[in-house]
């Protein structure tokens, strides 16, 4: 896809310091997990204290990154609500699952049931704005938030509006760690996120988050960043890669040499890493690269963030092309062009 | 302007049948496909009602040509049979000679098999071939495992919108070939029975001890169902390139949102009636156009109320000839869009209309009943397919004749 999509406001919540004030990157120390938690900023601005009380982690999370974002684009109704996410809210799928196993199939809370439901925050964000129009949820581990993007896109070219709300979320549990542990997911040994890109190990830490933004086809009243393009390439062989980047960059008539800031996934997993390293030496070998995963952990949904931070450095250094590259685990890879 | 986006392809796996002969076949006969479970362990065995497919796992592996099925879930299963079925329809012998999209809907992925063994995955004592199913939970895996295996790998993605979910797969797909991103996609969802979902709705207590009555003034909830459907889309230049067989097009479709409760709409119908509304508008087609409205009508007390509103609201006093064929199949959540939307092609291809089983009693919020009667030569040209979700998602698709 190629065009001028505007993000005209966004928001974020990481394990960074990212909800309010400037962005200041800080590698986290960890104390005994391989695995960073978002930073909770205070929600009782944004959620009444008894729904409060009744929604799990990702709910509020997801709801109230989205809220901020329109606050921060002083809208109310966008024309569409998209969002991606991996697992949903794992939160309440455990909490279902076991309550089936403890309560015996008999007298359950269905609330945990409803909540677990991929498009929960979805609704609550059309709920909570009175918002009655196109809405969507994209939950396809890492093109999650990428079809969300492309969705949003796709909207904004159809002329069905002038902007499009499009955010993802993504917790871990405990519980997911542990199982997702079980087959290779994460380092073994305890590896501080200063340590991650040198570890020379399998698997990575996790990670989690939120991020919404407003896409525009204007630039709005205090313009982010423009995407330009992005290309999803699904299990691509490295020639495929190398070659769908050349006609990525072509297509956009640019050189590697005038991307002035490489943004990527790289997450330390010697498993995977290769695909970062081998296109890192043979087109951006003098090029500025930022590894956004030591800053947020490694999770579907992952590449919100890294958007979040490409506006934050677009407009704080006035970059003029910014190119994030991101996979999940080698299957789902994604180019995504930005410019001032 | 936008190319126009035709149906080449279908296939499907429910409770009336393997493939889309044997569904039509019961459809016919008027011979509804709910019973007890045979394949989950669940205290509701005998009590609820469900649509279950009845082949068995491993016989859904033989029906889908799989060898050897690590890792491979009942979800992924009934999607791979279904989807085998939708190519051959299309008569598309290799999905990798042109650039596709696949675009799946499910709304609990792999639960089907994951819950059986979720408290030995979180015992770090035990070890075993459950270990396979670690990674099935979420949706993308029935999705890449069906990919993977036809050789799919432009487009790779997976809605959950509930209920609406495969509805709006196949919107999103219509949408990737007029913006020329692709000619052709394949879209739909699966979805399997899971103690998880029956629990689940069971909770909300919407579901009926009996079988379904959707429509009715004595309906007391819906039956869970469980099954898969794609349906292949092409771009009308690919279509003639290639002198593909038309089975209808895909003229209108909308997306709107209740805003209104997390689990129920509105009682008036506000989002049902957008959906349809914008749906017709976008088609080119005219209320008088529609001669089969193929509704959600889960049975449900609330949904029946405010969809039967929204249907007076938009067709006055001629509502179209109507009826919900989920006292057939159940209601198989992310599969049902896909599902109705492949019931509605037929409607149009074989000129029926399908009846609405198990009613008796007009709605007393209602002045309209469902057709109750099989129709046969009963010339359909436009029909609406409507699926509504919990989160207030509703999603409405316009399946038009195709008049070349």
């Amino acid at each position: 896809m190629k065009g001028k999509y505007y993000i005209q406001a966004s928001a974020a919540i990481s394990p960074q310091e990212s909800f309010s004030g400037p962005f200041i990157p800080q590698l986290p120390v960890l104390a005994d997990k391989n695995l960073l938690r978002i930073q909770e900023p205070d929600y009782s601005g944004f959620i009444p204290p008894n729904s409060l009380r009744r929604m799990s982690r990702v709910l509020k999370m997801g709801l109230v990154a989205a809220l901020q974002c329109l606050r921060n684009g002083g809208v109310n109704m966008p024309g569409a609500i998209i969002t991606g996410t991996g697992k949903g809210s794992l939160q309440d799928t455990e909490r279902f699952l076991k309550n089936i196993t403890e309560y015996a199939e008999t007298a359950l809370n269905p609330t945990p049931f409803i909540q677990s439901t991929y498009n929960s925050v979805n609704g609550l964000i059309a709920l909570q704005q009175k918002y009655m129009q196109y809405n969507n949820t994209f939950v396809h581990r890492g093109f999650s938030f990428e079809h969300a993007l492309l969705d949003s896109m796709m909207q904004l070219n159809e002329g069905n509006t002038d902007v499009v709300l499009v955010g993802a979320f993504e917790e871990i549990s405990d519980e997911h760690f542990y199982i997702k542990g079980r087959i290779g997911y994460w380092k073994e040994a305890l590896t501080q996120p200063a340590e991650l890109l040198t570890s020379n190990t399998p698997g990575t830490i996790a990670g989690e988050g939120s991020a919404f933004f407003l896409l525009g086809n204007q630039p709005g009243n205090d313009p982010q960043a423009c995407i330009e393009g992005m290309k999803m390439l699904y299990k691509p062989t490295e020639e495929k890669l190398h070659a769908a980047l050349e006609t990525f960059l072509s297509q956009h008539n640019l050189q590697p040499s005038d991307i002035d800031l490489l943004i990527t996934g790289q997450n330390g997993d010697t498993n995977h890493d290769h695909y970062y390293h081998n296109l890192v030496v043979q087109y951006f070998p003098a090029t500025n690269s930022l590894p956004f995963k030591t800053l947020c952990g490694e999770y579907d949904t992952a590449a919100a963030f890294a958007l979040w931070i490409a506006t934050r450095v677009i407009k704080e250094q006035g970059l003029k092309k910014v190119l994030i590259y991101n996979h999940f685990y080698g299957d789902q890879h994604t180019f995504l062009l930005l410019s001032k | 302007m936008a190319e126009r986006v035709f149906i080449t392809g279908v296939g499907i796996i429910s409770a009336i049948g393997n493939n889309v002969q044997e569904n039509l076949h019961h459809l016919r006969e008027q011979k509804s496909g709910l019973g007890y479970t045979r394949h989950i362990d669940t205290i509701h065995k005998d009590v609820l009602p469900v649509g279950e497919v009845r082949a068995d796992t491993p016989t859904l592996a033989a029906m889908a040509g799989v060898q050897d099925t690590p890792g491979y879930t009942r979800t992924t299963l009934l999607g791979l049979v279904a989807i085998q079925e939708a190519l051959q329809s299309a008569g598309i012998k290799d999905a990798r000679e042109l650039p596709t999209a696949f675009i799946n809907a499910s709304t609990v992925g792999g639960m089907c098999d994951t819950e059986k063994v979720y408290f030995d995955i979180l015992d770090p004592n035990k070890e075993g071939d459950f270990l396979k199913y670690i990674d099935t939970l979420d949706c993308a895996d029935c999705t890449q495992r069906i990919a993977d295996a036809v050789g799919i790998d432009e487009y790779v993605t997976t809605i959950s919108t509930a209920c609406s979910s495969s509805a709006n797969a196949l919107m999103y797909g219509a949408r990737l070939i007029q913006q020329g991103l692709v000619q052709r996609a394949i879209c739909g969802g699966t979805e399997a029975l899971t103690r998880f979902t029956m629990n689940g709705f069971n909770s909300l207590k919407n579901i009926d001890k009996q079988f379904c009555r959707p429509f009715d003034q004595q309906r007391n909830g819906l039956n869970l169902g469980e099954g898969a459907a794609y349906l292949v889309l092409e771009s009308e230049s690919l279509v003639k390139e290639r002198k593909a067989q038309v089975l209808a097009e895909l003229s209108g479709w909308n997306n709107t949102n209740e805003a209104f409760h997390p689990t129920a709409p509105s009682p008036e119908g506000d989002g049902a009636y957008e959906a349809m509304k914008n749906a017709l508008k976008m088609s080119g087609r005219s209320t008088a156009d529609v001669q089969y409205v193929n509704v959600h009508g889960t049975a449900t007390l609330n949904n029946d109320i405010s969809e039967g509103i929204a249907l007076e609201r938009l067709f006055g006093t001629q509502v179209p000839k109507f009826s919900s064929t989920k006292a057939f199949t159940g209601h198989t959540l992310a599969a049902a869009g896909a599902i109705e939307a492949i019931f509605g092609v037929l409607a149009i291809r074989e000129a029926l209309i399908f009846p609405n089983l198990h009613f008796s009693q007009k709605m007393e919020e209602l002045n309209i009943t469902p057709e109750t009667q099989l129709l046969e030569n009963y010339p359909v040209n436009n029909v609406i397919s409507n699926s509504f979700g919990f989160g207030g998602n509703n999603a409405s698709l316009v399946i038009s004749k195709y008049e070349g």
